[in-house]
């Protein structure tokens, strides 16, 4: 199906000058992934926006072009989304032909849709997300070990998350399935507790369970699972404990 | 205490850079991004190790065998017997570190088929082996740089190796985000920065990897091998992003191949070879699809395509060990593999070829190490399924060793670093400072030009004539080239001369391997020709002159 559609980028030259929308008109193959409707964008002889000005290429982010890398993570109509697995025909439904790409809020934007992700990777590092002993072996938890090791660290659920906000105490789902997986492997018992203390500081005071991160994981990742299981092993144990004294 | 310079986060980087920290030394990690966005995530089918755990009396002798068969006899011996040696423990870190394998009903880490490989030899984690790979890695890195023995830096693209009298002592590094050029002072250096896939445009693999560093360092006097060697993967399927593929799990699990002859489905290659069927090494189910559909016309629709069934297997075996294949299917075919076959035909997917090391890893460069696909040791004229994962961790870690051990007596002035330094400086200066004339070509097109030129004279079957008029072409484009217009991308715009020479190289291995071996098959010269070509091609850049012997 080929049509004609109008294509809003929110772009922004670097991290210190002002965004703006800049529109393009695509006429083409509509059932395409919107990486590959960036490249025909880019890949002209002159990049012409709608008023006929000729602009620098659109800057964006893509490794994998299938799924598995999330380095490709745009806001697509107003949600989180990837790039290379989201089909432009599925998106120019309701808003009459036109779509709207922006780069992820809540994070630094480096140039138009590419923006900073260091501050997701600081997480995990300042909350000692690893084991420190050789893995433990359950054949029951293998399963969700891989679950929680499908995260591609494409920040999707941060940015659909009502709490997070960047520098907050609060980080976000990546910890918490990170946890479970490194708690579920880790035979060293002062690591372990370490792992669960972490994530109720940082992750379970401020959930709030609106779950919309597991509406966008683009790995569907059973993030509504993970956290009640993190919550028995490090919170509800613990306050058990208190109780009992 | 010994500073190694990483470039390059994909599964060799990572496990290099632990096994460097595990060493006492410190380490500098550079890449352009996340190991995350590493093309290693993308490996699905699985790690090859001869655990013996199926009653098949697998062994470690049994994996060197195939891997040499498989690479028709120019693999580094010496390199593959420490490779298939090691791949027991391999295995049995990566278990150690929390790669969530699939196991067995007795708890054995589970084994599967692939191709070349008469045993079950392949461990897997579910449908993402790479990926589940990488996640232990990155977060084993993550606890060495808090303890501040490794140093991550993103977003980081190499520009140059600092050499001097013949030893390499660090590199220049350039930001893609701030334009910063800089210079990294090390003991040694270790390039794991995995597959030429710029050169063919879009490969299988990822778009990070774009063999510029390979190039750069042929530039640079480093010695390169096997470059013709080039992996088709027999399975890829079109979709409107790229050549996406369909992983031999799925013809390890019982996929089958067929067209159809007659009226009736025809499966090839079982009738053309009973013992293996679709499960033949790479090289040689690609050539017999492209056989079917180009000599005997039988490709489906009159198309360069062949069906790959799975659609008699279980729905939930296919959910859960193939989920993958699903997926891709569903996502970019619109095509359910449970019920229907998948049009496949090959396409590029991986390079044998590249920085030529020793079994230790080292290159002809002192101080300079390689490992992963960007490397050429293990897998000769073609690769086993399986193995290049089994590379990646095992060449890491020997590099690590051998980078460790490395005593440097260079003396070198003070000043020495700064001046290369300093000449990289001044060429982002002149390029920023450049007048983009008007009829200047932009970059982009230059580079599509340089992959259809790649596409056709690399392709399964090679020719001289082809591959003659390719060099031309190469050594007109070299000229188009330094006026590119690269729209403000000064990296792109520095690999471009870089590419088109490693290109060259390509073509010229190509052209002086007067045989068909494995991936490289020659129209003029069907047959192998051990006496002359049992060898390795090298091919070194001197005096502006790129020299091709066999060794
Ligand atoms: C779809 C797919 C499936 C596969 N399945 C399997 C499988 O089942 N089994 C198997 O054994 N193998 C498989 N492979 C092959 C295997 O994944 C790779 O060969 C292996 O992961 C390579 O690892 P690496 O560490 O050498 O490189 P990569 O993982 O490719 O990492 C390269 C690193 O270098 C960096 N880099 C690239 N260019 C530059 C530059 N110019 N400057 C600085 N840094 C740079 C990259 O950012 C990255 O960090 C598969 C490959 C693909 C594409
Ligand atoms: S490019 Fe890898 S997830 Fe989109």
């Amino acid at each position: 199906m080929v049509e004609s559609v109008t294509v809003i980028i929110k772009r922004q030259k670097n991290k210190d000058e002002m965004s703006y929308l800049e529109k393009f008109e695509y006429d083409g193959d509509l059932n395409i992934p919107i990486i590959t409707l960036l490249e025909k964008i880019n890949n002209q002889d002159e990049i012409k926006n709608i008023e006929g000005n000729i602009v620098e290429p659109i800057k964006f982010s893509c490794s994998c072009l299938q799924g598995l890398c999330g380095d490709c993570g745009i806001l697509i109509n107003g949600l989180p989304k990837l790039a290379c697995t989201t089909f432009l025909i599925d998106e120019i439904g309701e808003s009459g032909n036109e779509i709207l790409l922006e780069p992820f809020p809540k994070f630094t934007v480096i140039a138009d849709l590419v923006v900073d992700k260091e501050e997701m990777y600081e997480s995990l590092k300042l909350l000692n997300q690893w084991i420190e002993s050789d893995a433990k072996v359950n054949l029951d938890n293998i399963q969700t070990e891989y679950e929680m090791s499908l995260c591609l660290m494409c920040g999707c659920c941060l940015v659909a998350c009502p709490n997070y906000s960047s520098g907050d105490l609060f980080k976000g789902v990546p910890v918490a399935i990170n946890s479970l997986k490194f708690i579920s492997q880790e035979k060293d018992k002062k690591h372990s507790k370490e792992l669960k203390n972490n994530y109720n500081h940082h992750f379970y005071s401020g959930c709030t369970k609106s779950l919309l991160c597991e509406d966008v994981c683009p790995m569907e990742i059973p993030i509504q699972r993970s956290i009640s299981k993190m919550n028995r092993l490090s919170v509800w144990k613990l306050w058990q404990l208190i109780s009992k004294i | 205490m010994k500073n190694i310079l990483i470039i390059g986060s994909g599964i060799a980087g990572l496990t290099a850079a632990i096994k460097v920290c595990e060493g006492g030394g410190n380490v500098v990690l550079a890449s352009p991004a996340h190991s995350e966005r590493s093309q290693s995530v993308m490996a699905m089918g699985g790690i090859n190790a001869s655990l013996n755990t199926k009653g098949e009396n697998d062994s470690t002798h049994d994996h060197f065998k195939d891997t040499i068969n498989g690479g028709k006899g120019i693999n580094n011996e010496k390199a593959v017997k420490k490779l298939t040696s090691n791949a027991l423990n391999v295995v049995k870190w990566l278990g150690d570190i929390g790669v969530s394998f699939t196991r067995d009903e007795n708890g054995n880490i589970d084994l599967r088929n692939f191709g070349g490989q008469k045993h079950k030899r392949t461990a897997y984690a579910s449908a993402r082996t790479g990926k589940q790979i990488v996640s232990s890695l990155t977060a084993l890195c993550r606890k060495k740089e808090a303890e501040d023995s490794l140093k991550y830096i993103k977003p980081w693209r190499f520009l140059s190796l600092i050499i001097t009298n013949d030893e390499c002592i660090g590199a220049i590094l350039f930001n893609e985000n701030t334009n910063e050029i800089k210079a990294f002072e090390a003991d040694s250096v270790i390039v794991a920065t995995g597959g030429m896939n710029k050169l063919f445009g879009k490969t299988s693999g990822s778009t990070h990897n774009d063999g510029y560093v390979t190039a750069k360092l042929l530039e640079q006097g480093v010695e390169l091998a096997n470059l013709e060697m080039i992996q088709y993967h027999p399975t890829t399927i079109e979709t409107p992003i790229k050549r996406l593929l369909i992983t031999e799990a799925a013809r390890g699990e019982g996929g089958r191949l067929y067209v159809i002859k007659d009226g009736k489905p025809w499966y090839f290659m079982e009738e053309w070879y009973p013992e293996f069927g679709a499960l033949m090494p790479r090289d040689v189910v690609s050539q017999s699809i492209y056989k079917v559909c180009n000599d005997l016309d039988l490709g489906i629709d009159g198309k360069n395509q062949v069906y790959l069934d799975i659609s008699h297997l279980p729905d939930e075996f296919i959910m859960s060990k193939l989920d993958e294949v699903y997926k891709t299917c569903i996502r970019y075919l619109n095509l359910n593999p449970c019920n229907e076959p998948i049009p496949v035909y090959p396409g590029v997917h991986y390079f044998m070829g590249g920085i030529k090391t020793d079994e230790n890893h080292k290159t002809n460069i002192k101080g300079l190490f390689a490992a992963g696909e960007c490397s050429c040791q293990y897998h000769g004229a073609n690769r086993l399924g399986g193995n290049s994962l089994l590379g990646a961790v095992n060449g890491g870690w020997i590099a690590a060793e051998y980078a460790l051990n490395h005593e440097s007596n260079n003396q070198f002035e003070d000043n020495l670093i700064n001046n290369v330094l300093n000449e990289e400086k001044e060429k982002f200066d002149i390029w920023s400072k450049k007048d983009i004339s008007s009829n200047s070509v932009p970059l982009f097109k230059i580079e599509e030009n340089l992959a259809s030129i790649m596409n056709n004279s690399l392709s399964i079957y090679r020719n001289e004539k082809d591959l003659n008029n390719s060099y031309d072409e190469l050594c007109n484009m070299e000229k188009i080239a330094i006026k590119a217009d690269s729209r403000n991308d000064y990296y792109s715009y520095i690999r471009l001369p870089s590419l088109i020479l490693l290109a060259k190289a390509m073509v010229l291995a190509a052209l002086n391997r007067k045989e068909s071996r494995g991936s490289h098959q020659r129209v003029e010269y069907p047959d192998l020709d051990d006496e002359n070509f049992k060898k390795t091609t090298s091919l070194i850049f001197k005096d502006d002159n790129i020299e091709v012997s066999f060794k």
